[in-house]
């Protein structure tokens, strides 16, 4: 199987041996700048010489349709039916796409897979090439990943001297060839459109869909968008068969799905699980729970389309329906643990900013919402947040979702969305009690001497504003009108007698 | 005529052929992890001494990898050896990688306070 090179070395660790990599089957186990390492020792290109002998190409579509293989760039479209969709065009000149643009903060699965074995994504794209009727491949890829891209030159080069990848590819017909296209680091250039723009040398703007790419996709062309997670999984497929594939999963959620776990977890790292794995088994199994004492507080999936769930949707099953049923969505990939340390509201207005900021521009809802968002956002965490600000937010949260053109702006408000859902208390706190539980809101933490102040005079010394009063043996007491808030004083006193808190300011004077 | 599948045989045995007379089949086999993310880690210098002080060594054979997705322990090395279990390395420095060199590589001796669990 071809699983078992991974298990077999790798298996014995516990952070491992609850994993099953499919898509990651290779990394970390070959050479990935030696075609040979990957010929003999991971049953390279035998799923193309199976494919190329034995299989028509509606026979590989018809099997990729039954493995139940879904896009894992985010949407989860089924792969299989956008297969179908590309090969029915009637068209002498077809396009292949790997959409390697992966800019969710904090996911790096794409590079990962790319730069430690690039043979089978480009052994995927060969496979989608015969069967949709493509003889043409375009990896579309960050210039920020300039070792990927290296890896994928001498992959290719490697690729035509043996002959997988030219004309009379394996001494068949088939002819397939693939050029790589950077990108200049733009979050919506992974929208499969906009990427198509960028790919055509025009600005990365999406376009209204239909038409969609699989009739006329880069230069007019019919065109197979598949992401680079997605490409990694084809292979094998036709090697073990649907039926292997499709066994394992849930219902409507079929195979396994890479997750880049960070944050305030103890093991991060890339993770494969199957599909239907649980949120627990992930945070408390695989990642082996929260650091230094800490309490869990919620897990974002997703990135700046997800959501924050909390410790209630912990026995959550991974598929997209149950993920977008809890109010997150799967996306790319992203999963961030969140302890008590962190705010929600200050976490979705950095979702908000990234998305703003990313934002092409096409359309006002997107444009101008998100930015009314952040501004509210901005106004709440700094103390400013004023009665019926949650309302506003959800309002215009719902009009973005329902009314901008592309994924963008139609899952940018989620992050705020579901941490109003399912931590409105926090954002009333900051309101209405100027409180951020977390202490995370600058704006809103004061910083005060208790009575353990021995009065040794050294956070008098390093406060930047002279905001410090006291003399010496006697405690010392911040000037709350004069202090910047740098913290200094906090880090400082090695009495633990300076501490910082947000809310009702009396009690702590 | 021959048909991709019995191509891609000979390629699959002029793959050995090649894999062997780099050294491939050694009993002893090191992996370096040389991703982007590994070399943050500083993978680059662990490789450069794997490579030149085990040079000499016949029954080595030391390869790049990909990352397996460790992030939080890199450098990561793997000794692998035809029929015992893989010895994972983690957070290799370059002491400790000339220390694998000295005492795993010549002597057969594990140093499993640095072996991942
Ligand atoms: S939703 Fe946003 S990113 Fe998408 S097309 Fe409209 S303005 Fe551009
Ligand atoms: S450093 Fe601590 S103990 Fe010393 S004067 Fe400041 S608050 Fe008091
Ligand atoms: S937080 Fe900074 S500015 Fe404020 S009292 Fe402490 S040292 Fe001074
Ligand atoms: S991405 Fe390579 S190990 Fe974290």
């Amino acid at each position: 199987m071809i699983t078992d090179n991974f298990k077999k070395n790798f298996g014995d660790i516990n952070f491992f041996g609850k994993q099953l990599r499919i898509a990651l089957r290779n990394c970390g186990m070959i050479n990935p700048e030696d075609i040979y390492d990957y010929i003999y020792n991971a049953c390279g290109y035998e799923a193309l010489a199976k494919a190329l002998s034995d299989m028509k190409p509606s026979e590989i579509v018809e099997e990729i349709k039954k493995s139940g293989l879904r896009g894992r760039g985010g949407a989860g479209f089924p792969t299989g039916l956008k297969w179908e969709f590309t090969a029915k065009e009637q068209n002498f000149e077809k396009y292949v796409v790997c959409n390697a643009d992966e800019g969710d903060p904090g996911a790096f699965m794409d590079r990962s897979v790319i730069e430690g074995d690039p043979h089978s994504v480009i052994e995927g794209m060969l496979i989608g090439g015969y069967a949709v009727g493509a003889s043409k491949g375009i990896i579309y890829i960050r210039a920020e990943y300039p070792l990927a891209v290296e890896r994928l030159y001498k992959a290719f080069a490697a690729a035509r001297k043996e002959g997988f990848l030219g004309e009379n590819i394996l001494g068949s017909k088939f002819n397939f060839d693939i050029e790589i296209r950077l990108g200049a680091g733009a979050f919506v250039c992974g929208e499969e459109t906009a990427l198509i723009n960028s790919i055509e040398g025009k600005r990365g703007m999406p376009r209204p869909r239909p038409p969609f790419p699989a009739a006329n996709g880069v230069f007019g062309k019919p065109t197979l968008v598949n992401n680079v997670e997605t490409w990694a999984n084809i292979a094998a497929i036709i090697i073990e068969g649907y039926q292997w594939f499709s066994n394992i999963g849930t219902e409507k959620s079929k195979g396994t799905k890479v997750f880049a776990l960070a944050g305030k977890i103890k093991n991060t790292g890339l993770v494969e699980v199957p599909m239907g794995t649980t949120l627990r088994e992930i945070v408390y199994g695989i990642g082996g729970g929260i650091p230094n004492g800490k309490k869990f507080k919620s897990v974002q999936t997703g990135g700046p389309s997800g959501g924050c769930l909390t410790e209630k949707f912990l026995d959550t099953k991974i598929d997209y329906e149950s993920l977008a049923a809890a109010g997150s969505i799967m996306g790319s990939g992203g999963m961030i643990i969140i302890d008590e340390d962190s705010c929600m509201v200050n976490l979705a207005k950095y979702f908000i900013e990234f998305t703003q900021s990313e934002s092409c521009g096409k359309c006002v809802p997107c444009r101008e919402g998100t930015k009314r968002m952040l501004e509210i956002l901005e106004r709440i965490t700094s103390g400013e947040g004023r009665e019926g600000d949650i309302e506003k937010l959800e309002r215009l949260g719902n009009v973005i979702k329902q009314a901008s053109l592309c994924g963008l702006g139609q899952s940018a408000p989620n992050p705020v969305l579901s941490t109003i859902k399912n931590f409105r208390n926090e954002y009333e706190e900051h309101i209405k009690l100027k409180k951020c539980r977390a202490n995370a809101c600058e704006k809103l933490v004061n910083y005060y001497v208790t009575d353990k102040c021995v009065g040794c005079g050294a956070c008098k010394r390093v406060c930047p504003a002279g905001a410090i009063e006291g003399s010496l043996k006697a405690k010392h007491k911040v000037d709350l009108a004069r202090c910047i808030k740098c913290g200094r004083c906090y880090k400082t006193c090695k009495f633990g007698a300076v501490k910082k808190d947000s809310g009702i300011l009396e009690i702590m004077q | 005529m021959t048909s991709p599948k019995e191509i891609l045989q000979f390629k699959k045995e002029k793959a050995k052929e090649i894999l062997e007379s780099k050294g491939f089949f050694r009993p002893k086999r090191v992996y370096v992890g040389l991703a982007t993310c590994e070399i943050a880690a500083g993978s680059q210098s662990i490789m450069d001494i794997f490579q030149s002080e085990t040079g000499n060594m016949s029954d080595v054979f030391v390869s790049a990898k990909g990352c397996a997705g460790r992030c939080n322990l890199e450098p990561t090395v793997e000794i692998v050896e035809e029929g015992k279990e893989t010895v994972k390395y983690v957070s290799v420095n370059e002491e400790k990688a000339r220390q694998i060199i000295e005492k795993h590589l010549k002597k057969g001796e594990i140093i499993s306070e640095w072996v991942v669990k």
